[in-house]
């Protein structure tokens, strides 16, 4: 930041909200790109609404939060909205929220990453430029990898949380992962970053867990956004926990977009299963439903949102794993309408039929 | 003392609500299927009534209540049940007790399906509908209905058919519309009954029974099998002998009363509940944007339980 250089000049830029990891957007918009980030609300009931009445009916559920999403945080502020690219229909959602919304009357400017997502990297420099024009790529990319660590702390961690909080009944576990996550959407430094890091991983080694010798496994794949955000999904991975369950979850940023092997890569792992590429998260999530089998998991849920198409493809090459393997798959499907009651019916049979299940093996 | 110990099973769904109490060999003392109509509450007060007329009070006691089926919370929390479990939990531990060599349970209530497969006398994999409720109970008594007959003489009329008529089975709607459209083709009444019965039976097994490896011996419960033409209609498409138990409509039921009998807690059930004041009161929590609905339970004006936060800050003080 230039010194003198009023604060108020600065672009007010939003990405909707997206699990936990809005503290690393943050980070990299206010941190590397020293433009002001509007953090928005935490998703509520009320975003769904707002997005859900004005969006089309048939869209998958993302596309209906992320809106909602936006409109709320055009109205505590935000000038810049943000929307991600994506390897399915998602590419073409910045798009046409962007019209949605200038027909409700906003007024703001809009960077669709999918514009730039050209194939070519440079094109991705451009995104940069556009949210700070005076952008030194030097000083970015030392930034940025902050801002990459960060993510795969929170990855690392969340991983962590769900595989043991079920565990731990004095409720440290809990309270140390909040207050983490609380920290990541604050942090400032890589020196921050850190501390908060290796507090929580503290935590977490101290805390003594009541942990039987052979707990009860699940793997959880799905569509990407669903999957990972608890809102969307009511919260399934703490509801599993709290049952007393080691939850699993490959898919996330750290594992999809950063250290991803390559959809060939991954591809041969499954050949046996199915010869096409068939979507963002498709290949991924048959090969991390086998391995989770193959690894002698109690059980496997599936989770998409109404109407994600790459999701329900993927579901007869599952069905193919749960024959096969002889595991257990739950497919679970949200939509605006989803009610808690339902899905904590098909929880708590999938959990009762799996602890019987192995308590006959 | 020295009264025989006997345990209470209560399964409330959207249409019925059926009780069952059971010794310690699952001998049934006592057992009622009522319709829900909309007050599970007044229902269960109901039920708890005819069933101690046929109770044998002198002899035995209660000293374990399960409850199950859609409003399992909520009755659970007024009958003060040791042990609320899912319905789909109940009903493979009821069917797997009375057949243990069961593969596939077929079930079909008022608003849902499910199927449950089993292994070794365990489930290893189950399905419920979800997003639509096509091919229930429901609408086959809505459909009843509009024929001007009663929802129990669907099956002797659909038997009576030689050429039943095709309905399309997708979907609730358009069975519905396809319906009419048949009616006023002139199809005759039987006919298109059968083909209601058809369309049921195609629906599950494309819908929850998509991708399910069907093996017998099936067993088919709920409500619905108690008409025989959806019966005739799955052993056709099946190709198997598919059995229904006399006592298929409180199979929930029961599985509730034996898995409160296996679970550790003991409270014995009060009949006088029959006489207490329950009512429920909605509340919005108010304290976020999400607004949650709080629901809060009273007994004789005081308040005994509430649920429906999602976090603790609405959490209602009892």
């Amino acid at each position: 930041m230039i010194p003198g250089e009023l604060k108020t000049n600065r672009k007010k830029i939003m990405f909707p909200r997206i699990a936990n990891y809005n503290g690393v957007i943050r980070y990299f918009v206010e941190v590397c790109l020293e433009q002001e980030y509007i953090m928005p609300p935490k998703m509520t009931r009320h975003t769904l609404e707002v997005g859900a009445r004005y969006s089309p009916d048939s869209v998958c559920t993302p596309f209906k939060s992320t809106l909602g999403s936006m409109i709320e945080a055009l109205d505590i502020g935000a000038d810049t909205l943000m929307m991600s690219h994506g390897l399915c229909r998602l590419g073409y959602y910045g798009e046409l929220q962007e019209q949605i919304l200038r027909d409700l009357g906003y007024e703001f400017d809009f960077i669709n990453i999918s514009e730039y997502s050209t194939g070519k990297k440079k094109d991705m420099l451009k995104v940069l430029k556009r949210i700070n024009p005076k952008v030194k790529y030097t000083r970015f990319l030392t930034h940025a990898m902050d801002g990459v660590k960060l993510c795969e702390y929170i990855d690392e961690v969340t991983a962590e949380y769900y595989q043991n909080c079920g565990f731990d009944p004095s409720g440290r576990y809990q309270k140390a992962y909040n207050k983490f996550i609380m920290a990541t959407e604050m942090v400032n430094s890589r020196a921050e970053i850190d501390q908060a890091y290796r507090k929580v991983k503290q935590t977490f080694q101290q805390t003594q867990l009541e942990k039987p010798l052979k707990p009860l496994r699940v793997g959880i794949v799905g569509e990407f956004f669903t999957v990972m955000d608890a809102f969307s999904n009511l919260d399934i991975e703490q509801t599993l926990a709290d049952m007393g369950v080691e939850v699993h979850r490959w898919m996330n940023v750290t594992n999809r977009l950063l250290h991803y092997p390559g959809e060939k890569n991954m591809n041969a792992k499954i050949n046996d299963l199915c010869t096409y590429e068939m979507g963002p998260t498709s290949t991924a999530n048959i090969w991390a439903a086998r391995d989770y089998a193959r690894r002698g998991f109690d059980g496997i849920i599936h989770v998409k949102s109404a109407g994600c198409t790459p999701e329900i493809d993927i579901m007869p090459v599952l069905q193919a794993i749960s024959a096969q393997e002889k595991i257990p798959v739950l497919y679970l499907t949200y939509d605006v309408q989803t009610g808690e009651a339902g899905l904590m019916t098909r929880l708590e049979a999938f959990y009762d039929m799996l602890a019987m299940r192995k308590d006959t093996i | 003392m020295g009264k025989i110990h006997a345990y209470l099973g209560i399964d409330v769904g959207s249409i019925s609500t059926k009780g069952v109490i059971i010794d310690k060999q699952n001998n049934i003392l006592a057992s009622e299927y009522i319709w829900t109509q909309g007050d599970p509450i007044g229902a269960v007060k109901k039920l708890v009534g005819l069933l101690e007329k046929q109770f044998d009070r002198e002899q035995y006691k209660v000293v374990a209540t399960g409850t199950t089926g859609s409003a399992r919370k909520l009755v659970g929390t007024v009958v003060g049940a040791t042990m609320v479990k899912n319905e789909i939990t109940a009903h493979a531990v009821g069917t797997t007790t009375f057949y243990p060599e069961v593969r596939t349970i077929l079930e079909i209530g008022g608003q849902d399906s499910k199927i449950i497969l089993v292994e070794n006398g365990v489930a290893v994999d189950y399905a419920m509908n979800t997003l639509c409720a096509a091919g229930t109970g429901a609408f086959l008594s809505s459909q009843a209905k509009r024929l001007g007959i009663e929802v129990e003489e669907i099956g002797d009329f659909a038997l009576k058919s030689k050429h039943p008529t095709q309905i399309a089975a997708r979907c609730t709607v358009f069975a519905e519309s396809d319906l009419v459209h048949k009616i006023q083709m002139g199809h005759p009444r039987e006919d298109i009954i059968a083909g209601v019965c058809n369309a049921v039976a195609a629906n599950y097994m494309n819908n929850v029974g998509k991708g399910k490896k069907i093996s017998s011996p099936v067993v088919f419960q709920g409500g619905v099998s108690k008409n025989k033409g959806v019966v005739a209609a799955f052993e056709k498409m099946l190709g198997c002998k598919v059995i229904v138990d006399t006592n298929g409509h409180l199979m929930g039921a029961l599985g509730a009363a034996i898995l409160a009998r296996r679970s550790s807690k003991r409270q014995e059930f009060d009949f006088s509940m029959e006489d207490m004041e329950f009512y429920t009161r909605e509340a919005s929590c108010g304290r976020c944007p999400n607004n949650c609905e709080i629901i809060c339970v009273y007994r004789d004006g005081q308040l005994i339980d509430s649920w429906g936060n999602r976090c603790d800050r609405g959490a209602v003080k009892i």
